[in-house]
C-alpha cells in the first residue's frame, strides 16, 4: 500500500479511530487559545491543578449514576468550577498567591476523589480518569466534545480583547470598563469546561498536555498573540493525528501517544523555533 | 472634582497618615511630592478606584467608566508580552465610538506625538523603557477622560522625553482637564504645576506650589 494512504487509511475504515480523531481535532482548536492566555496570565499550572480537581466530582457522578456522560461530566464541572472559584475567592480575600493556593486545594481534591471513589467501591478504573481512552468516544461523547470546542470558540472570540488587556494591564482595563473580571470569569469556566469533556476522551491528565504542550512551543515560533494560537492549534491537531496512527500501528495507549507527540513538538520547537529556540543565532547586524 | 473626606489609604491596617481632607478643583494641575514609601502611588489608585480606602471617602465627579485615566508606573507591565507598540498604544481607543479612518488618523497623531513613528510594529520586548512609557503616554493620549492621574510619567525618560512630556500636561491642562501627576523633581514641579500636595506620615498639605517648595538650589559641581 501506498504510504500515504497510512496516514488517512485507519481514519476511513474504522468509526472509533475517525470519532477519536474528530474529537481530539476540535477539542486541540478549542484549547489552543485556552493555554496560551493561561501562558501569558501565568497560570500554566492551574490547568494541572485543575484536572486533579475534577476528580471528586467525576467519582460523586459515577457514585450516584455509573457511567454516564452528563453526571460525570456535571460532577466534574462542579468540582472544576468549585475548586477553581475557591482558590480565588482565597486569594482575593487574604492576598495568599494564586498558585500557592490552588495547591493547597488539588491535593484536597484529589485526595477526596480517591476516597470517593474507595468508598463506593465499584470498578472505576481511576487510570481511566487520569488517563483515559481516546478509542472509547462514543457517539454522545464526541457531540458533548463539539458542543464544547464551538461553544469555546466562539465565547474566546467574544471575550479576546477584555481577556487581552486583563492579562496585560488590569489595571488600565479597570479603568476604561468593568469587563474585566468578567472576562477572567468566563475564561476560567471555558478551562474547567474543556478539560472535563476532555478528560473522558484522552483522560484528565492528558488533556493538560494537549492544551499546554503546543501552546508553550509556539511561543518558540512567533511574537505576534494570534499566530501564538493558531500555531498552537496546527501543533495541537499535529499530535492527535500523528498520535492517533501511532497508537493504532503500534498499539499503544492513545492518550499518552498524542501527548507525546505533543511533547516532541515541544522539544524540537525549543531547538529549532526561530524566536529564542537553542539554535538561532541573533543577527549581529540588525536588517533594517 | 476631586474630594476626599477624612481619607485614610495604605495595607490594611497600616494607614499612611492620620485622616485627610482636601479638594482638587476642576481643571487644576497638581503635583504630589512625597518621600518613597509615603504612599503617592497609592493615593492615585485610591484616586482612581482601584484600591479602597481604609476609612473616609474619595468623590471623583466623573463617569464611573472612562472618565478618569490611570497611568501607572510601568513596571507591573510583562515586557514578554507578544503584542507591538501599535496595539499598546490603540488599547487607548477603549469605550469611544470612532469609525476605523478617525481611529488610524489619531493613533498615527499620537504616534507622531510621542515620537513613536517608525516604531508601530516594535513587540513590546524590544523597546526601552522610554519607549515604552512614551507608548503609555500615547495610549493615554487617545482618551477623552476629564481626570488624568499620572504616577512619575517621567520616569524612564530622557531630557527630550521630559520636556515633550511636561509640554502634554501643559496641553492637557490648557484643555480644562484636571490632572494629578506624581514626581520627584521638585524644581520640575516648582516650575511647571500650579498646586502642590504634599504627603508626609504627619499629614498632608496642599498650597501653591512656589510656596510649598522652596527654590532648588544649583547643583554645585567641584
Amino acid at each position: 500500500m501506498h504510504f500515504a494512504a497510512h496516514l488517512w487509511m485507519p481514519f476511513f475504515d474504522f468509526v472509533f479511530m475517525r470519532r477519536a480523531l474528530i474529537g481530539g481535532l476540535v477539542l486541540a482548536c478549542s484549547t489552543a487559545p485556552l493555554g496560551v492566555f493561561l501562558i501569558l496570565r501565568r497560570m500554566s499550572l492551574i490547568g494541572d491543578a485543575v484536572a486533579h480537581g475534577i476528580l471528586p466530582g467525576a467519582a460523586l457522578g459515577f457514585w450516584f449514576a455509573g457511567l454516564s456522560l452528563p453526571a460525570l461530566t456535571l460532577g466534574g464541572l462542579g468540582a472544576g468550577l468549585g475548586m477553581a472559584g475557591l482558590s480565588a475567592w482565597i486569594t482575593r480575600r487574604t492576598g495568599l498567591r494564586e498558585d500557592a493556593s490552588l495547591a493547597a486545594i488539588y491535593p484536597i481534591s484529589l485526595a477526596a476523589g480517591v476516597l470517593i471513589l474507595g468508598i463506593a467501591g465499584k470498578r472505576l478504573d481511576l487510570l481511566h480518569l487520569l488517563f483515559g481512552s481516546a478509542l472509547a468516544v462514543d457517539e454522545t461523547t464526541l457531540s458533548g466534545m463539539l458542543w464544547v470546542s464551538g461553544f469555546s470558540l466562539i465565547a474566546m472570540t467574544l471575550i479576546y480583547k477584555p481577556l487581552l488587556l486583563d492579562t496585560l494591564d488590569p489595571l488600565f482595563l479597570q479603568t476604561v470598563s468593568r469587563l474585566g473580571p468578567l472576562a477572567h470569569g468566563l475564561f476560567l469556566t471555558l478551562v474547567v469546561l474543556n478539560l472535563v469533556i476532555g478528560f473522558q476522551a484522552i483522560g484528565a491528565l492528558m488533556v493538560v498536555g494537549l492544551m499546554m504542550l503546543p501552546a508553550i512551543a509556539s511561543r518558540f515560533w512567533s511574537r505576534r498573540l494570534p499566530v501564538l494560537i493558531a500555531v498552537s492549534a496546527v501543533l495541537g491537531c499535529l499530535s492527535v493525528w500523528l498520535g492517533l496512527l501511532l497508537s493504532f500501528y503500534y498499539s499503544l495507549p492513545s492518550g499518552p501517544a498524542i501527548v507525546l507527540v505533543a511533547g516532541a513538538g515541544y522539544l524540537l520547537s525549543v531547538v529549532f523555533g526561530p524566536v529564542h529556540g537553542l539554535l538561532r543565532r541573533p543577527p549581529l547586524l540588525s536588517s533594517q | 472634582m476631586i474630594t476626599c473626606t477624612a481619607l485614610r489609604w495604605g495595607a490594611p491596617g497600616q494607614p499612611l497618615t492620620p485622616p485627610v481632607d482636601f479638594t482638587l478643583e476642576k481643571g487644576s494641575l497638581t503635583g504630589v511630592i512625597g518621600a518613597n514609601g509615603t504612599g503617592k502611588s497609592s493615593l492615585l489608585k485610591v484616586i482612581a478606584g482601584l484600591q479602597k480606602p481604609l476609612t473616609g471617602k474619595v468623590s471623583v465627579n466623573v463617569p464611573r467608566r472612562g472618565g478618569l485615566a490611570f497611568l501607572p508606573q510601568q513596571q507591573h507591565l510583562d515586557r514578554q508580552f507578544p503584542i507591538s507598540l501599535q496595539e499598546l498604544v490603540a488599547a487607548g481607543f477603549w469605550g469611544l465610538q470612532l469609525s476605523p479612518q478617525q481611529r488610524s488618523q489619531r493613533l498615527q497623531a499620537v504616534l507622531e506625538d510621542w515620537c513613536l513613528s517608525g516604531l508601530e510594529q516594535r513587540p513590546l520586548m524590544a523597546l526601552s523603557g522610554g519607549q515604552l512609557q512614551r507608548a503609555l503616554l500615547a495610549r493615554m493620549s487617545l482618551s477623552e477622560s476629564s481626570v488624568l492621574l499620572l504616577d512619575e510619567p517621567h520616569a524612564a525618560l530622557d531630557e527630550e522625553g521630559q520636556a515633550l512630556c511636561w509640554k502634554h500636561i501643559h496641553a492637557w491642562h490648557a484643555s480644562g482637564r484636571t490632572l494629578v501627576v506624581v514626581c520627584h523633581d521638585l524644581a520640575s514641579v516648582r516650575h511647571h504645576t500650579q498646586n502642590v500636595l504634599q504627603i508626609k506620615s504627619t499629614g498632608c498639605l496642599l498650597g501653591p506650589s512656589k510656596e510649598l517648595i522652596r527654590p532648588q538650589p544649583r547643583m554645585q559641581v567641584a
